[in-house]
């Protein structure tokens, strides 16, 4: 607790003080000294706090103060209700809005394909890791994607993703009925999280790859020499020595998919089909944008931030853990 | 921790109780100077606008020598967002252009009432409805938008159909329908991704459908959804969808402009556009040839009605509040709806001019049809709906096309939402 620690520390300038005094041997020159480290004390007291104040000035000015503003706004009314307070009604109103509750349900549905979010890099770099062939092609092919931004990515599957497009063409040729990738809500999701996973695996895969090159290669040669096929090479020494790389992976792939999918979502379904795209960001967006109800996505605002400080927060945990075991 | 925690439901409590300032400042200020406008917009950044602009401050210097104007271009994708924070902090533009309808009535709250300032325009320009609410009219209208059913007339002599005469009942259409998918294109080009195409639906098929009675109280705001001609606007849709008159995938099809595109590209015969800006008569001139594109009645369903060209005020210019003066920048407004700005407005970008007095011949038969039918039009059904009811309309939509709801649960839910506003 550093409340707890930090009280012991102010508190023997006090009792210096009251030393001298309680004794009654108090000479000129013992009190002078007493006067002198009395001012050396205060200044040493102050030192700190003047030394954090810009740091922490700058946060409370241009972080905390707009965001109690915005917390305090969701608890005003929008239109004809305009700076009225209206206590809980817009957080009323959002758990009503069956919008929101599929932007909510779809940021569950995100932590489910996590895994396999952070699957596909950590399979892939495991293969560039174990020197398949062309490993050295690939290491830059997989890279390529994170450097397109989302728009134009967004852009690309549209056309690719089309009704009348490509993939809907080779699936005829081999005699699959043609599906609407974008336009179908039980598919739209996955088809954009498949892109955005796409688009941005590349740089889990740069971690990964670091955390390879921390990994003992003794360990994999003497499980080769027993006899261990590669499944249980994965399984049993490449997990295991890499799992600080993975959590950090899994934090990090979170908080993207979270707080970057508006672009793709914006170019490739605009929150469709029937609304089965949202995400509370795109939610916000609409509310203060185009239904112009700022209150409300103040208050949606404040709910994203909840979730994001509660990932935040696990985020730390998991870390700390993982600190603990190294 | 406990002392941390009891901080935190201080807080929050605290918080929720006062619940005091607003999201959007209800006092304001005044933006830009006495001797200076400034013009928000997403038009006069285009080439095609610049003649347009040009004229306009022409005729405003004429009036106010010593004033200067400055237009800002914002991006059209993030116009109401900018918007809604130049409000909320109550500075911002004096004159503001908005699209008619519920963009515009939503945000009265900002604006100046022009009624005393633009009554000499009242006969002259058409659209005012459209950016009016409570009586009181917000924004002088420049150009009009409307939902025409445009067709392709080489497919129809592809079909074997007479181009000059093309259907005139709902039944008639639906064979000729036929008969263009025999001929290897569908019948209407639909984009539905966004939500809007139902919209162009509605207003475009609404007064073949529903009485002048129902018509003109849907307007007023007496909207009955209950009624069997409403619900039969919803079930043929759902109908069209099921009959595969329309493009495949229409709930993945961007109106913009992948749906012009098929129309364009002739893969589809119909297609329901606009009257102005994107989409529209000049647009499908330059691929299909004046000749070819032709503008048509809508197909009347119930029997008794009268089809009518549903149209508003396209796009507006309205004056803030907060602006110093509200008679020159009334004047303004005024400038940028003068004949002759107007007229540059409608040769150079391709908009039916709000202004009836431009001639328009030389624009070939579709926009000739067009604004001969402007006299006779009405405003368009889902201009009068809210923003909230257009979006959960969309969503909708997409449910009866991919056959996830019933059309009495769209009504019942559709009412709740207008209700509600």
């Amino acid at each position: 607790m550093p409340i707890g620690n930090a009280q012991p520390s102010v508190r023997p300038a006090p009792a210096g003080r009251t030393g001298p005094a309680r004794g009654g041997l108090s000479t000129e020159r013992a009190g002078n000294r007493a006067r002198r480290s009395r001012g050396g004390a205060r200044a040493e007291r102050f030192a700190p706090y003047i030394l954090v104040a810009p740091a922490v000035l700058i946060i409370v000015a241009l972080r905390l103060y707009p965001l109690i503003l915005g917390v305090n706004f969701s608890f005003t009314g929008d239109g004809v209700r305009n700076g009225l307070a209206v206590g809980l009604d817009n957080y009323r109103e959002l758990f009503h809005d069956p919008l929101f509750r599929t932007a909510l349900g779809n940021v569950g549905l995100l932590v489910l394909l996590l895994p396999v979010a952070v699957a596909i890099p950590g399979l892939l770099a495991t293969f560039i890791y174990l020197r398949v062939p062309g490993h050295r092609f690939y290491r830059g092919v997989y890279f390529f994607p994170a450097v397109l931004s989302p728009v134009i990515v967004g852009a690309i599957f549209n056309l690719l993703l089309a009704f009348d497009g490509p993939l809907n063409a080779v699936l005829a040729s081999v005699g699959v009925r043609p599906v609407d990738w974008l336009g179908d809500p039980d598919v739209a999701m996955f088809m954009v999280v498949g892109v955005h996973v796409w688009a941005t695996f590349g740089m889990a895969l740069v971690v990964f790859l670091a955390g390879f090159a921390t990994l003992d290669a003794a360990l994999l040669d003497a499980a080769r020499v027993d006899g261990a096929s590669l499944p249980q090479v994965i399984w049993h020494v490449i997990v295991p020595g890499l799992s600080r790389t993975i959590q950090f992976v899994f934090v990090t792939t979170l908080i993207g998919m979270l707080t970057s999918m508006f672009g793709l979502l914006f170019v490739m379904t605009s929150g469709g089909p029937e609304g089965s795209t949202y995400l509370p960001e795109y939610y916000i967006w609409i509310q203060q944008g185009q239904m112009n109800r700022p209150a409300l996505a103040s208050a949606a605002s404040t709910i994203l931030f909840v979730i994001m400080i509660v990932v935040g927060l696990l985020q730390i945990k998991l870390l700390k853990r993982a600190g603990r075991e190294d | 921790m406990k002392q941390r925690a009891l901080w935190s439901a201080v807080l929050v409590a605290g918080l929720a109780l006062a619940g005091c300032g607003s999201a959007t400042d209800s006092d304001s200020s005044s933006g830009g100077s006495e001797e200076k406008l400034v013009v928000w917009d997403w038009k006069s950044g285009e080439a095609s606008a610049a003649p347009y602009i040009e004229k306009a401050k022409a005729d405003f210097a004429k009036k106010h020598p010593n004033v200067t104007v400055e237009f800002v271009a914002q991006p059209f994708d993030q116009y109401y967002t900018l918007l809604g924070a130049a409000i909320q902090s109550g500075k911002g533009p004096d004159v503001i252009l908005f699209n008619g309808g519920g963009q515009i009535r939503d945000r009265v709250d900002a604006l100046a009432p022009l009624d005393e300032y633009v009554a000499d325009d009242r006969q002259r320009l058409a659209g005012w409805d459209a950016f009016t609410k409570d009586g009181k009219i917000y924004a002088g209208p420049v150009t009009l938008q409307g939902h025409p059913i445009y067709y392709n007339k080489a497919l129809y002599e592809r079909a074997g159909l007479d181009p000059a005469s093309p259907a005139t009942t709902w039944t008639e259409f639906v064979a000729d329908c036929a008969a263009i998918a025999r001929a290897g294109a569908k019948c209407f080009a639909l984009g539905n991704k966004e939500g809007v195409g139902i919209q162009f639906w509605l207003s475009a098929l609404a007064s073949g459908i529903l009485t002048a009675q129902e018509y003109d109280d849907w307007i007023a705001g007496r909207r009955d959804w209950n009624s069997a001609n409403v619900k039969r606007v919803f079930q043929l849709w759902q109908e069209a969808g099921e009959a595969g008159l329309n493009n495949d995938g229409a709930n993945s099809t961007a109106m913009f402009n992948d749906s012009f595109a098929l129309f364009q590209s002739s893969k589809a015969a119909h297609v329901i556009g606009l009257m102005s800006d994107v989409g529209h008569w000049k647009d499908f001139n330059e691929f299909l040839t004046p000749g070819k594109l032709g503008v048509m009645d809508t197909p009347v369903v119930t029997a008794g009605t009268t089809p009518s060209l549903p149209y508003d005020g396209g796009i507006g210019y309205g004056v803030a509040k907060w602006t110093k003066d509200p008679k020159v920048a009334a004047d303004l407004v005024r400038s940028l709806t003068s004949t002759e700005a107007l007229k540059a407005f409608y040769a150079e970008a391709g908009a039916i001019a709000a202004d009836s007095t431009i001639d328009v011949s030389q624009a070939g038969p579709a926009a000739a049809t067009i604004v001969s039918e402007i006299k006779g039009g009405k405003p368009a059904l889902h201009v009068a709906l809210s923003s909230k009811t257009l979006d959960l309309m969309g969503r909708l939509s997409q449910q009866l096309l991919s056959g996830s709801i019933t059309v009495d649960e769209v009504v019942k839910q559709l009412a709740a939402s207008d209700q509600a506003g």
